[in-house]
Protein backbone atom coordinates (compact mmCIF):
# COMPACT_ATOMS: atom_id res chain seq x y z
CA UNK A 1 0.00 0.00 0.00
CA UNK A 2 1.30 3.10 -0.89
CA UNK A 3 1.58 5.75 1.86
CA UNK A 4 3.50 8.37 0.10
CA UNK A 5 6.60 8.42 0.80
CA UNK A 6 9.01 7.75 -1.78
CA UNK A 7 9.15 3.86 -2.96
CA UNK A 8 12.38 4.46 -5.66
CA UNK A 9 15.33 5.39 -4.43
CA UNK A 10 16.68 8.04 -6.52
CA UNK A 11 19.53 7.02 -9.12
CA UNK A 12 20.72 11.06 -9.29
CA UNK A 13 23.68 11.80 -7.13
CA UNK A 14 23.23 13.93 -4.00
CA UNK A 15 26.68 14.94 -3.11
CA UNK A 16 27.27 19.05 -4.57
CA UNK A 17 29.99 18.47 -7.05
CA UNK A 18 33.41 19.12 -5.50
CA UNK A 19 35.30 19.33 -9.16
CA UNK A 20 35.49 22.87 -9.12
CA UNK A 21 37.41 23.21 -5.68
CA UNK A 22 40.94 22.63 -7.03
CA UNK A 23 40.17 25.68 -9.26
CA UNK A 24 39.48 27.56 -6.53
CA UNK A 25 41.94 26.70 -4.31
CA UNK A 26 44.34 27.55 -7.39
CA UNK A 27 42.72 30.82 -8.48
CA UNK A 28 43.14 32.16 -4.63
CA UNK A 29 46.43 30.89 -4.58
CA UNK A 30 47.39 32.81 -7.96
CA UNK A 31 45.62 36.25 -6.94
CA UNK A 32 47.74 36.30 -3.19
CA UNK A 33 51.17 34.67 -5.45
CA UNK A 34 50.13 38.12 -7.81
CA UNK A 35 49.16 40.90 -5.00
CA UNK A 36 52.29 40.01 -2.95
CA UNK A 37 55.02 42.26 -2.78
CA UNK A 38 58.27 41.60 -1.38
CA UNK A 39 60.36 44.63 0.62
CA UNK A 40 63.39 45.57 -1.27
CA UNK A 41 65.43 45.91 2.16
CA UNK A 42 66.52 42.95 4.22
CA UNK A 43 64.75 43.28 7.64
CA UNK A 44 67.10 44.36 10.43
CA UNK A 45 66.74 43.29 14.03
CA UNK A 46 66.52 45.93 16.37
CA UNK A 47 64.05 46.55 19.10
CA UNK A 48 61.90 49.67 18.34
CA UNK A 49 60.78 52.37 21.05
CA UNK A 50 57.40 52.19 22.11
CA UNK A 51 55.42 54.94 22.24
CA UNK A 52 51.45 55.26 22.66
CA UNK A 53 50.48 58.00 20.41
CA UNK A 54 51.74 55.74 17.66
CA UNK A 55 49.96 56.53 14.23
CA UNK A 56 49.80 54.59 10.91
CA UNK A 57 51.31 57.09 8.31
CA UNK A 58 49.15 57.94 4.93
CA UNK A 59 51.61 58.12 2.82
CA UNK A 60 52.29 55.66 -0.13
CA UNK A 61 54.79 53.45 0.57
CA UNK A 62 57.24 54.93 -2.34
CA UNK A 63 57.21 58.29 -0.38
CA UNK A 64 58.60 56.57 2.47
CA UNK A 65 62.44 56.29 3.10
CA UNK A 66 63.89 53.61 5.85
CA UNK A 67 66.42 55.30 7.50
CA UNK A 68 67.75 52.60 10.40
CA UNK A 69 70.10 53.54 12.82
CA UNK A 70 71.66 50.84 15.07
CA UNK A 71 72.90 51.27 18.54
CA UNK A 72 76.18 51.64 17.71
CA UNK A 73 75.44 54.82 15.34
CA UNK A 74 75.43 53.19 12.05
CA UNK A 75 73.18 54.39 9.84
CA UNK A 76 71.53 52.34 6.34
CA UNK A 77 69.69 53.66 3.87
CA UNK A 78 68.73 51.39 1.30
CA UNK A 79 70.66 48.13 2.56
CA UNK A 80 73.69 50.69 2.19
CA UNK A 81 75.73 51.97 4.97
CA UNK A 82 76.12 55.62 5.08
CA UNK A 83 78.36 57.70 7.38
CA UNK A 84 77.00 60.20 9.07
CA UNK A 85 78.52 63.11 7.40
CA UNK A 86 77.05 61.50 4.32
CA UNK A 87 73.49 61.39 5.03
CA UNK A 88 73.02 64.76 3.63
CA UNK A 89 73.93 63.85 0.36
CA UNK A 90 71.91 60.76 0.45
CA UNK A 91 68.88 61.99 1.19
CA UNK A 92 69.33 65.31 -0.65
CA UNK A 93 68.80 63.79 -4.29
CA UNK A 94 66.09 61.46 -3.36
CA UNK A 95 63.81 65.02 -1.64
CA UNK A 96 64.66 66.77 -4.90
CA UNK A 97 62.82 63.45 -6.75
CA UNK A 98 60.45 63.31 -4.88
CA UNK A 99 59.45 66.56 -2.45
CA UNK A 100 56.54 63.92 -0.63
CA UNK A 101 59.08 61.95 0.62
CA UNK A 102 58.81 61.26 4.42
CA UNK A 103 62.11 60.31 6.06
CA UNK A 104 60.99 57.53 8.27
CA UNK A 105 63.57 57.19 11.13
CA UNK A 106 64.19 53.89 12.61
CA UNK A 107 66.60 53.78 15.45
CA UNK A 108 67.15 51.36 18.41
CA UNK A 109 65.77 52.68 21.53
CA UNK A 110 68.89 52.26 23.07
CA UNK A 111 71.29 54.12 20.77
CA UNK A 112 72.37 57.78 22.15
CA UNK A 113 70.68 60.59 21.58
CA UNK A 114 73.56 62.30 19.64
CA UNK A 115 73.11 60.24 16.83
CA UNK A 116 69.32 61.02 16.18
CA UNK A 117 70.30 64.58 16.69
CA UNK A 118 73.12 64.54 14.03
CA UNK A 119 70.60 62.74 11.59
CA UNK A 120 67.99 65.62 12.21
CA UNK A 121 70.58 68.31 11.37
CA UNK A 122 71.84 66.33 8.14
CA UNK A 123 67.91 65.92 7.20
CA UNK A 124 67.25 69.69 7.99
CA UNK A 125 70.67 70.35 5.30
CA UNK A 126 68.71 68.22 2.62
CA UNK A 127 65.97 70.29 3.39
CA UNK A 128 64.18 66.86 4.06
CA UNK A 129 62.05 67.92 7.04
CA UNK A 130 58.93 66.05 7.10
CA UNK A 131 60.26 63.23 9.34
CA UNK A 132 58.37 59.94 11.31
CA UNK A 133 60.25 58.48 14.58
CA UNK A 134 59.29 54.30 14.08
CA UNK A 135 57.93 53.49 17.09
CA UNK A 136 55.80 50.46 18.14
CA UNK A 137 52.25 51.08 19.27
CA UNK A 138 52.60 50.71 23.10
CA UNK A 139 48.77 49.77 24.32
CA UNK A 140 48.43 50.49 28.09
CA UNK A 141 46.29 47.78 29.55
CA UNK A 142 45.61 49.69 33.11
CA UNK A 143 45.59 53.17 33.82
CA UNK A 144 47.60 54.79 36.35
CA UNK A 145 45.07 56.55 38.88
CA UNK A 146 46.45 59.45 40.41
CA UNK B 1 41.71 -13.70 -28.88
CA UNK B 2 40.83 -12.90 -24.68
CA UNK B 3 43.31 -10.15 -24.72
CA UNK B 4 41.28 -8.52 -27.02
CA UNK B 5 38.10 -8.95 -25.38
CA UNK B 6 39.03 -8.29 -21.68
CA UNK B 7 38.48 -4.73 -21.33
CA UNK B 8 41.03 -2.44 -19.42
CA UNK B 9 39.62 -2.09 -16.08
CA UNK B 10 42.00 0.10 -14.42
CA UNK B 11 41.93 3.50 -15.13
CA UNK B 12 45.36 4.88 -16.89
CA UNK B 13 45.27 8.29 -15.69
CA UNK B 14 46.92 10.30 -12.88
CA UNK B 15 44.67 10.50 -10.01
CA UNK B 16 44.11 14.34 -9.22
CA UNK B 17 42.27 13.93 -6.56
CA UNK B 18 44.85 15.47 -4.28
CA UNK B 19 44.86 18.72 -6.34
CA UNK B 20 42.94 20.53 -4.30
CA UNK B 21 44.93 19.51 -0.71
CA UNK B 22 48.23 20.73 -2.37
CA UNK B 23 46.41 24.02 -4.03
CA UNK B 24 45.28 24.71 0.03
CA UNK B 25 48.61 23.71 1.84
CA UNK B 26 50.24 26.44 -0.35
CA UNK B 27 47.49 28.83 0.28
CA UNK B 28 47.81 28.41 3.92
CA UNK B 29 51.90 28.38 3.59
CA UNK B 30 51.48 32.09 1.98
CA UNK B 31 49.09 33.48 4.08
CA UNK B 32 51.07 32.23 7.62
CA UNK B 33 53.78 33.42 6.19
CA UNK B 34 53.07 37.09 4.72
CA UNK B 35 54.36 39.67 6.98
CA UNK B 36 52.96 43.22 6.55
CA UNK B 37 55.30 46.09 7.13
CA UNK B 38 53.88 48.50 9.14
CA UNK B 39 54.34 52.06 8.37
CA UNK B 40 53.93 53.81 11.72
CA UNK B 41 55.34 56.26 14.16
CA UNK B 42 55.36 59.43 15.71
CA UNK B 43 55.59 62.40 12.92
CA UNK B 44 57.24 65.47 13.32
CA UNK B 45 58.21 68.83 11.22
CA UNK B 46 61.89 69.54 11.77
CA UNK B 47 62.46 73.36 11.13
CA UNK B 48 64.72 74.54 8.29
CA UNK B 49 67.93 74.39 8.26
CA UNK B 50 68.28 78.31 8.56
CA UNK B 51 65.05 78.79 10.39
CA UNK B 52 65.58 80.53 13.97
CA UNK B 53 62.29 81.80 14.96
CA UNK B 54 62.29 84.24 17.77
CA UNK B 55 59.89 83.19 20.69
CA UNK B 56 59.00 85.18 23.63
CA UNK B 57 59.83 82.86 27.03
CA UNK B 58 56.51 83.03 28.26
CA UNK B 59 55.58 81.07 25.50
CA UNK B 60 58.23 77.97 26.56
CA UNK B 61 57.50 75.07 28.35
CA UNK B 62 61.52 73.82 28.42
CA UNK B 63 61.91 69.84 29.17
CA UNK B 64 65.33 69.01 29.57
CA UNK B 65 66.12 65.24 29.80
CA UNK B 66 68.68 64.22 31.22
CA UNK B 67 70.76 60.47 31.22
CA UNK B 68 68.88 59.11 34.08
CA UNK B 69 65.34 59.48 33.05
CA UNK B 70 64.61 62.38 35.09
CA UNK B 71 62.69 65.71 33.44
CA UNK B 72 63.50 68.79 34.47
CA UNK B 73 60.58 71.54 33.86
CA UNK B 74 61.30 74.81 33.83
CA UNK B 75 58.33 77.44 32.55
CA UNK B 76 60.03 80.21 30.66
CA UNK B 77 60.09 83.18 33.23
CA UNK B 78 60.69 81.16 36.45
CA UNK B 79 63.54 79.64 37.49
CA UNK B 80 62.07 77.11 39.37
CA UNK B 81 62.53 73.43 38.53
CA UNK B 82 60.95 70.55 38.69
CA UNK B 83 62.31 67.27 38.37
CA UNK B 84 59.52 64.76 37.01
CA UNK B 85 59.11 61.74 35.27
CA UNK B 86 58.01 60.75 31.75
CA UNK B 87 54.20 60.17 32.35
CA UNK B 88 53.57 62.61 34.09
CA UNK B 89 54.63 65.28 30.85
CA UNK B 90 51.17 64.48 29.66
CA UNK B 91 49.14 66.17 32.30
CA UNK B 92 51.96 69.07 33.07
CA UNK B 93 51.18 69.96 29.14
CA UNK B 94 47.53 69.73 29.38
CA UNK B 95 47.44 72.59 32.64
CA UNK B 96 50.15 74.34 31.02
CA UNK B 97 48.60 74.77 27.72
CA UNK B 98 45.19 75.27 29.00
CA UNK B 99 46.98 78.94 30.68
CA UNK B 100 48.29 79.74 27.14
CA UNK B 101 47.33 78.18 23.82
CA UNK B 102 50.75 79.73 22.32
CA UNK B 103 53.12 77.35 24.34
CA UNK B 104 55.67 75.63 22.75
CA UNK B 105 57.79 72.61 24.02
CA UNK B 106 61.54 72.69 24.00
CA UNK B 107 62.58 68.93 24.45
CA UNK B 108 66.14 69.18 25.01
CA UNK B 109 67.87 65.93 25.60
CA UNK B 110 71.68 65.01 26.87
CA UNK B 111 74.15 63.77 24.45
CA UNK B 112 74.53 60.57 26.08
CA UNK B 113 70.64 59.86 26.85
CA UNK B 114 69.07 56.89 25.55
CA UNK B 115 66.56 57.78 22.30
CA UNK B 116 63.40 56.04 24.35
CA UNK B 117 63.44 58.66 26.80
CA UNK B 118 62.84 61.47 23.98
CA UNK B 119 60.50 59.17 22.35
CA UNK B 120 58.43 58.51 25.72
CA UNK B 121 58.49 62.58 26.40
CA UNK B 122 57.55 62.83 22.46
CA UNK B 123 54.88 60.28 22.89
CA UNK B 124 53.92 62.12 25.94
CA UNK B 125 53.28 65.34 24.28
CA UNK B 126 51.08 63.99 21.24
CA UNK B 127 49.52 62.03 23.61
CA UNK B 128 48.27 64.95 25.14
CA UNK B 129 48.01 67.06 21.75
CA UNK B 130 50.65 69.05 21.64
CA UNK B 131 51.94 70.27 17.96
CA UNK B 132 54.06 73.09 18.55
CA UNK B 133 57.18 70.89 19.97
CA UNK B 134 61.15 71.61 18.92
CA UNK B 135 63.47 68.87 19.56
CA UNK B 136 66.84 70.07 20.72
CA UNK B 137 69.72 68.65 22.01
CA UNK B 138 71.62 69.88 24.98
CA UNK B 139 74.82 71.59 24.79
Amino acid sequence: MQQGGFKRKSKAAMDIPTSSLADMAFLLLIFFMVSTTFPSERPRRMTYPSAEATEKLDAPRKDVLHLYLERDGRVFINDASVMMEEVNNVVGPLYAENRALIVQIRADEDVAYSYVDAIQKELQQANAVRVTFYTNLERRITRERR
Amino acid sequence: MSMMRRRKKVSDEIPTASMADIAFLLLIFFLTTTVFDEEKGLSIVLPEAAETIEVSQKNILHLVIQENGVIRVKRGESPQEQMVQASEIASIWRLDVAQNENLIAAVKTAPNAPYRLMIDVLDALQSAGANKISLQILE
